[in-house]
C-alpha cells in the first residue's frame, strides 16, 4: 500500500521509493530496503504496476516504475480497508 | 493483459528478468550510504521469485531430473518398464487409429454431412442396391435433392490381355459432388461426358501408380475395356477415396455403359439390384424430411412398377458424416469395438500394474532415502508428488514408443490386410491426445498409487534399520496384490481368447471344411453382363460343359449358383431355426461329387425335379430344424412347408468357412438362373491345369470374356484375414503372458532377497528345503489364484459375444481353455520358483554370518 501510495504522485526508480517512504515516514519505517524489491515484483506480477528502463538525473540506467489504473483501484480499496480497521481500532481504544 | 498471462510471459523471459532486477538491486545498494542495510540480495532474490508463483515448477522440473537420471542408472529397469508401456499404448493406439480411419472418421469428402447413401427398406428386409431405372426415376422426380449420384461396381477385362479388374460405373457428376480432383488431365462433367460422347475413362491414383507404373503418357492414349477402346482422360488426385476405403480401380461413365457392354440390358433392367444410390440434400432438408418425401415418391412409383417395388417400401438414408452406416450397423461395429478397445485397455493395465509393481519394488529399495528427505523436513505431499513425476519420464517415452508403434502397425496392417494405401493411417492430432491421455492414466497407476503407498510408511525409521521394516511392510503391502492379480487376470484373459482365435483358425485350416477345394476351379463368365438371354444361356452352358468334359484333366463338373469361398450368396432366417443362418444356393445335381460333399441320406437331385419344391438340407439344418436326421419326405420349412426335403447332405462351409452357427440349403438349378450361373470343375491333377480348359471351352461365344480362378486362391484370401487376426492375438497372448510373469518373476524375487536373512534361520533350525521354496512362493499364490479365476470367468461372456460379428470366434471350447491354463500355470509356476531356487542355491545360512 504505501509503494503504490508513493507512486500515484509520480513514476519512480527503487531508490528513490525507498528514501521517500522513508522521508514520508520520518524515519520510522526504515526496514531492510532490498526488502523493497519481493514487493515490487509483486505489484508488478499483479499488474498494478508497470516497470520501464530509463536514465536518471545523474545520468544511471534505473528502472522506473509506473502506478496503473488497476493499481489505483487497488490503492484505493486497501486505502478503504485500513481506514476502516484504523477507525474500528480507534474506536476500541478511546472507548476504554 | 491477465494476470495469468503476465505470468506465462515472466516465465518465459525469466533469465532476463532475473539479470535485470541483479542490476537493479546492485545499483541501489551503490547509491546506499551503508550498503549493509540492503540485506541479502540471495534471499531477496528468491522471495522475489516467489512473487511471480512458479517455484512449483522449478520443484517439478528438479523431480523431473532427479527422476531422468534415476532412469539413466538403471536403464535395464527403464527399458524394461519403457517397452511394457509403449506395448500396451501402442496396442490401444493401434486399434483406435484403425477404427478411426478405416471405420469411424467420415470418408474425406465435399460435405459428407449433407451427403446421404439411400438404402431400399422394406419391413424385414434391407437391399443396399437399386436397380438402375429407379435410380434414374428418383434423380428426375424428387424434391428433396440437389443432386443424386449413382455408382456400380462391374468387373471389366483390361488390356490387350484381358485382365480382370473391378471398374466403377459412376454418374458424371461423381467427381465434383465428392469434391475430387484430376492429378492430371481431368475428371467427368455432366454434359461433356454423355451417352453420345466418345467413351471415357479416368484412372485412380492408386492403379496408376500401382499397376501401371505411373506411366507419364498414360492420359491421352487409349486402352482396352473389355476388347473396346476407350480414351483415358484422367487421373484422380492421390487423396480422392471416394464414399469408402475401397476403391476401383478405373471409373467410366454410367451413361457409356453399353460401350463396353453392348449387349447388357443393365441400363434399363429392374431385375438387377446392383446400383448405389447417393444423394446430397437440398439446403435445409434433414435426413427424416428426405426419407419421408421419397417414400412418398416411393409409393408413386410402385404405381408404375408394381413387381418390383414392393408395398410400403422407402429409402433409407445413411450420412456421410456418419461413413454412409445407418444406426443398426453403427451400434454393431461400434459394440464390436468397443468390445476390442476393452481388452485392449485391459492389456494397458496389465502392462502398468507390471510397471507399478516394479515401481513399487525401486521406491522400497529407496526408502532409506526417501526417509532421511522426510527428516530434513520434506512434507509427505512432496514425496508422493516426487515419486509420481520420476515415472513422467517412463510414461511419456512409453506414450512417444507407442506412437510410433502404433502408426508402424496401423501402416503394416492396412498393407497387409490390402485397405487402400491413399490413406495415411499415421497418428492424427487425435490420436495424439488419446496417447497423451492414456499416459497420464498409465502415470496414476504406476506413479500415484505406489507413491501414496510408500508416502504413509514409518519412513523416518527407515533410516534407523536400513529401510528393512518398511521394505518387508511395503513387500506384502495388499496393493501389490491387488496389482498382481490384476496382471494375471488381464493376461489370462487374453491368453484364452487368443487360444479360441488360434483353434478357430485351425478349424478352417484343417481339412473338416466338408468339401474338397484343392482340385476346384471356376469358372464365371457373367452371361448376364454380355445380354445372354435364359434360352441363350442354357444353350451356351450346354457347349461349354460337353467341351470341358472331353478333355483329360477334367474329373467332374457342375453348374451353381454361388460360387464356393464367394462372396454371392443369399441368406435366410427361419423361426423354426432361431439363431441358425441359412445360406441357400442353386445347384445342378452334379455338385456334390463334384465338391467331394457327402450325402448323408436320400439322393441329390435329379433332372425331374421342380426347383420351387424340391430342397436338400444340410446335417446341421436338419438336426436344428428338425432335431433329428430322420427328414426325408418331410416338409420344409416346417411349421410352414413350400418343398420337401429328398436329401441330407454333409455339412460344408463352402460360403461363410469361419462361421459356426451356419448352414446350408440346396435347390435344383432352374432354367432362369442360368444366366447367372457358374461352373465348378475338378481336375485330375493340379487344378492350374483346368484354367486353360475352360477358358477355352469358355471363348466359344466371342462376346465372353471368362474369369477363371482356383478355389485354393479363394481359400487362401478369404482366411488371410483370419490367419492375421489370430497372429496378432496369439501375439497379444503371449507378450502379456510374458509381461506377466516378468511381474511374478519380480514380486517373489524381490520378497526372497528381503527375506534372505529369515530363510537363513528357518534353514538353520532345520527347515527342509522344499518349505522354504513354500515361504517364498506362498504370498503370491492367492493372488494368481484369484486373477486366473477373474480371467478365466470373464473370457466366458467375452468369447460368447464374439461369436458373432465380423470375428467369428468359436466360444465353447475346451481345448482352448485348457491350453491357455496349461501354458499359463507352467510359465507362472517358472517365473515364480526360479527366483526361489536361485535363493537356496546362494545359501541363506551364509547370509546370516554378514550381519
Amino acid at each position: 500500500m504505501l509503494i503504490l501510495r508513493v507512486l500515484r504522485q509520480e513514476p519512480l526508480h527503487g531508490y528513490a521509493i525507498a528514501q521517500k517512504i522513508r522521508h514520508l515516514s520520518s524515519d520510522q519505517l526504515s526496514v531492510e530496503e532490498g526488502s523493497l524489491y519481493p514487493a515490487l515484483q509483486k505489484l508488478l506480477a499483479n499488474g498494478w504496476v508497470k516497470a520501464d528502463w530509463a536514465t536518471s538525473d545523474t545520468g544511471r540506467k534505473v528502472r522506473s516504475y509506473r502506478i496503473t489504473p488497476k493499481g489505483l483501484k487497488q490503492l484505493e480499496s486497501e486505502q478503504d480497508d485500513y481506514q476502516r480497521m484504523a477507525d474500528a481500532i480507534t474506536a476500541i481504544l478511546e472507548s476504554t | 493483459m491477465g494476470t495469468f498471462l503476465r505470468r506465462v510471459w515472466h516465465l518465459f523471459n525469466r533469465r532476463r528478468h532475473e539479470r535485470e532486477l541483479v542490476q537493479e538491486m546492485s545499483e541501489h545498494r551503490a547509491l546506499m550510504h551503508d550498503p549493509a542495510k540492503f540485506g541479502d540480495s540471495h534471499r531477496l532474490l528468491e522471495r522475489s521469485r516467489d512473487a511471480w508463483g512458479w517455484n512449483w515448477l522449478d520443484d517439478a522440473a528438479q523431480d523431473l531430473k532427479l527422476g531422468w537420471r534415476g532412469l539413466m542408472r538403471a536403464p535395464a529397469f527403464a527399458i524394461t518398464a519403457v517397452l511394457i508401456l509403449s506395448f500396451g499404448i501402442g496396442l490401444n493406439l493401434t486399434l483406435y487409429q484403425l477404427a478411426n480411419v478405416g471405420l469411424l472418421r467420415p470418408p474425406d469428402i465435399k460435405s459428407p454431412e449433407t451427403l446421404a447413401r439411400f438404402k431400399r427398406r422394406s419391413p424385414g428386409t434391407s437391399i443396399a442396391g437399386v436397380p438402375y431405372p429407379l435410380a434414374q426415376l428418383v434423380a428426375s422426380e424428387n424434391t428433396v435433392l440437389s443432386a443424386v449420384l449413382l455408382e456400380n461396381n462391374t468387373a471389366v477385362a483390361w488390356g490387350k490381355e484381358l485382365m480382370p479388374l473391378t471398374a466403377a460405373f459412376v454418374s458424371p457428376n461423381w467427381f465434383s459432388e465428392l469434391g475430387g480432383t484430376a492429378a492430371q488431365g481431368r475428371l467427368f462433367a455432366a454434359g461433356i461426358d454423355t451417352a453420345s460422347s466418345a467413351p471415357a475413362l479416368v484412372i485412380t491414383h492408386q492403379f496408376w501408380r500401382t499397376r501401371l507404373g505411373s506411366d507419364p503418357n498414360i492420359v491421352g492414349s487409349t486402352v482396352d475395356v473389355n476388347r473396346i477402346p476407350v480414351s483415358v482422360i484422367g487421373i484422380t488426385a492421390r487423396e480422392f477415396v471416394g464414399t469408402d476405403n475401397d476403391q476401383p480401380t478405373v471409373y467410366l461413365v454410367f451413361d457409356q455403359r453399353e460401350h463396353v457392354f453392348p449387349d447388357s440390358a443393365f441400363l434399363r433392367s429392374w431385375e438387377t439390384e446392383t446400383t448405389n444410390l447417393y444423394g446430397r440434400l437440398k439446403d435445409g432438408v434433414t435426413p427424416e424430411v428426405a426419407r419421408e418425401s421419397l417414400r412418398a415418391l416411393m409409393t408413386a412409383l410402385r404405381e408404375q412398377q408394381p413387381d418390383y417395388i414392393v408395398e410400403n417400401e422407402w429409402l433409407e438414408p445413411a450420412m456421410g458424416s456418419a461413413n454412409f452406416m445407418d444406426q443398426g450397423e453403427r451400434t454393431g461395429i461400434v459394440g464390436a469395438l468397443s468390445l476390442l478397445g476393452l481388452l485392449t485397455t485391459l492389456v494397458l493395465v496389465v502392462a502398468a500394474a507390471n510397471v507399478g509393481n516394479l515401481v513399487l519394488s525401486r521406491a522400497t529399495g529407496r526408502s532409506r532415502e526417501l526417509g532421511v528427505r522426510v527428516a530434513l523436513g520434506a512434507k509427505r505431499s512432496r514425496i508422493v508428488r516426487q515419486l509420481v513425476i520420476e515415472t513422467l519420464p517412463l510414461a511419456l517415452t512409453g506414450a512417444v514408443a507407442g506412437l510410433l508403434l502404433a502408426g508402424w502397425t496401423a501402416d503394416s496392417i492396412a498393407a497387409i490386410g490390402g485397405m487402400a494405401d491413399n490413406i495415411s493411417y499415421a497418428p492424427d492430432w487425435g490420436t495424439i491426445v488419446v496417447g497423451l491421455a492414456m499416459s497420464v492414466i498409465t502415470v496414476l497407476v504406476i506413479g500415484a498409487a505406489p507413491a501414496w503407498k510408500v508416502a504413509r510408511q514409518e519412513l523416518m525409521a527407515a533410516i534407523k534399520d536400513g529401510g528393512q521394516q518398511v521394505s518387508i511392510s511395503l513387500d506384502k503391502a495388499r496393493l501389490r496384490r491387488v496389482m498382481m492379480a490384476a496382471q494375471v487376470g488381464g493376461s489370462c484373459l487374453i491368453l484364452v481368447l487368443a487360444a479360441m482365435m488360434t483353434r478357430t483358425l485351425q478349424r478352417v485350416l484343417s481339412d473338416d471344411l466338408g468339401f474338397e477345394y484343392e482340385q476346384a476351379a471356376v469358372l464365371e463368365p457373367g452371361l448376364g453382363r454380355h445380354g445372354f438371354d435364359d434360352a441363350g444361356a442354357i444353350a451356351y452352358w450346354n457347349t461349354v460343359k460337353a467341351r470341358v468334359e472331353q478333355q483329360p484333366e477334367t474329373a467332374a463338373l457342375a453348374l451353381a449358383l454361388a460360387p464356393p469361398l464367394g462372396r454371392r450368396v443369399r441368406e435366410n432366417g427361419y423361426e423354426d431355426a432361431p439363431g441358425l443362418e441359412v445360406v441357400s444356393n442353386s445347384i445342378e445335381p452334379a455338385f456334390f461329387d463334384v465338391m467331394e460333399i457327402p450325402l448323408v441320406l436320400g439322393r441329390t437331385f435329379q433332372s425331374g425335379d421342380d426347383p420351387k419344391t424340391t430342397v436338400i438340407v444340410s446335417r446341421a439344418l436338419a438336426t436344428a430344424m428338425y432335431g433329428s436326421l430322420d427328414v426325408l419326405g418331410r416338409g420344409f420349412p416346417r411349421s410352414q412347408p413350400e418343398a420337401t426335403i429328398v436329401g441330407v447332405a454333409g455339412d460344408a462351409h463352402a460360403i461363410r468357412i469361419e462361421a459356426v452357427y451356419t448352414s446350408e440349403l440346396y435347390r435344383p438349378l432352374s432354367p432362369a438362373e442360368y444366366v447367372q450361373a457358374i461352373l465348378i470343375a475338378r481336375a485330375r491333377g493340379d487344378a492350374a491345369t483346368l484354367a486353360p480348359v475352360l477358358r477355352e471351352a469358355a471363348s466359344i461365344d466371342s462376346r465372353i470374356l471368362p474369369g477363371v480362378g482356383l478355389l485354393r486362391d479363394s481359400f487362401a484370401r478369404r482366411v488371410a484375414g483370419t490367419r492375421v487376426a489370430s497372429g496378432i492375438a496369439a501375439g497379444t497372448g503371449l507378450l502379456t503372458l510374458i509381461i506377466a510373469c516378468l511381474g511374478i518373476f519380480g514380486v517373489v524375487s524381490y520378497g526372497a532377497t528381503l527375506r534372505v536373512k529369515e530363510f537363513g534361520i528357518h534353514l538353520a533350525l532345520g527347515a527342509e528345503r522344499w518349505a522354504v521354496i513354500r515361504l517364498v512362493v506362498r504370498h503370491i499364490v492367492w493372488p494368481v489364484a484369484i486373477g486366473m479365476t477373474l480371467g478365466v470367468a470373464a473370457a466366458g461372456p467375452i468369447g460368447v459375444a464374439l461369436t458373432s460379428g465380423p470375428i467369428q470366434l468359436q466360444a465353447a471350447d475346451p481345448a482352448a481353455y485348457a491350453g491357455a491354463l496349461v501354458l499359463f500355470v507352467v510359465a507362472a509356476l517358472t517365473a515364480a520358483l526360479l527366483p526361489a531356487v536361485r535363493v537356496l542355491k546362494s545359501d541363506p545360512i551364509q547370509s546370516l554370518r554378514h550381519s
